[in-house]
């Protein structure tokens, strides 16, 4: 398996290009009418959001918190 | 290197597709039974569709040198309607014979609803008093965790089902757990946006280990294909894991969850 260093060199760019395409995102709706709004309520971006704080925190297992920030925790129907 | 994909929806692809599989080195292929992408409006629809999983494509696939073979069920979308459900649910029994089929499939849950919890429970029960193997479909996005937990639930409170001949599909990083935690195989789809990447996949195989893991690329009608499959080997390969290890990965775990069924005929290599 190849080490730290080595891998982080190798998925830098692609990284780069997904934090890139997440910021053009929010762009693209920011700048059309309503857009501003829309960001400060819509519930899915309040999500993203919360998963965006917690990459930049320390830890393991971030793809796993990231995809319960994304599920729904309610009850099983009865 | 040969391989096996163990989940596609061949009567949604393209010959060409078999063609590039053969090529990639897929010498097998299972086919669940799913969604055509519309509701159908009678039990007959199913039959039909049945006749094409375990006679048709099995001729089509056979062209390429791919031994092709299926399950039957009715998915969990169109299991909303439970009276339709309990109508096809009645075509499967004189099926469960068929050289090709492997058994139910892929039964499971879509939005979490109780009459797809119904439909769940009564083909749960078929495979049980048949014997036979299961393949889950678990939900999409931000159902999966808790459609993941109430199956897992439901199957592990039916004392007849056997986890080692369960393979819950699609797990991801927050599912896989409750799947291998509870003795089921798991499945990793490879898949565009809604699903894993070929990155993901060989990090949850890092982080989880092999053993009762197959990796599939459920190709269907959506912007999906068999590729993604192959890009996996590739990716997992290019970190320094052998080709032995691949194969116990994309050959041998297929084989070793299939050969429960007596049907299956190609045995883990190596």
């Amino acid at each position: 398996m190849q080490d730290a260093q080595a891998t982080l060199d190798r998925y830098y760019l692609e990284m780069r290009w997904r934090c890139l395409s997440l910021a053009a995102d929010f762009d693209r709706v920011e700048r059309l009418a309503g857009g501003a709004a829309l960001l400060d309520s819509d519930p899915r971006i309040k999500k993203l959001r919360d998963a965006m704080t917690l990459l930049a925190r320390p830890g393991a297992n971030r793809a796993e918190h990231v995809q319960m920030i994304f599920s729904d925790k309610t009850p099983p129907p009865r | 290197m040969r391989y096996i994909d163990p989940h596609i929806h061949c009567v949604s692809r393209t010959t060409d597709d078999y063609l590039y599989m053969a090529r990639c080195g897929v010498v097998a292929v299972s086919e669940p039974a799913f969604w055509a992408g519309y509701d159908r409006s009678t039990a007959s629809s199913f039959g039909d569709y049945f006749r094409h999983l375990t006679d048709i494509e099995p001729k089509r696939a056979a062209r390429y040198g791919i031994d092709h073979y299926c399950w039957l069920c009715i998915n969990a979308k169109e299991a909303e309607n439970v009276e339709l459900s309990r109508e096809v649910i009645k075509l499967i029994p004189p099926l469960l014979d068929h050289p090709r089929v492997l058994g139910v499939g892929e039964i499971g849950l879509n939005k979490n609803t109780r009459n797809e919890i119904t439909v769940f429970e009564e083909q749960v029960d078929l495979a049980a008093r048949y014997d036979q193997l299961i393949l889950i479909h678990t939900p999409h996005l931000e159902d999966k965790h808790k459609g993941t937990s109430i199956i897992t639930s439901i199957l592990k409170n039916d004392k007849r089902i056997k986890p080692e001949r369960v393979l819950i599909d699609h797990c991801e990083e927050h599912t896989i757990r409750i799947a291998r935690d509870n003795g089921f195989w798991a499945g990793l789809t490879v898949y565009p946006v809604t699903k894993i990447t070929p990155q993901r996949c060989s990090d949850i195989l890092e982080t989880f280990g092999t053993k009762m893991i197959c990796v599939n690329s459920a190709s269907d009608w959506g912007e999906s294909g068999p590729i993604n499959l192959t890009d996996t080997c590739l990716e997992f390969m290019s970190r320094g894991h052998t080709e032995a290890e691949a194969t116990d990965i994309f050959y041998n775990n297929p084989c070793r969850f299939f050969r429960q069924s007596p049907k299956w005929k190609l045995k883990p290599v190596g």
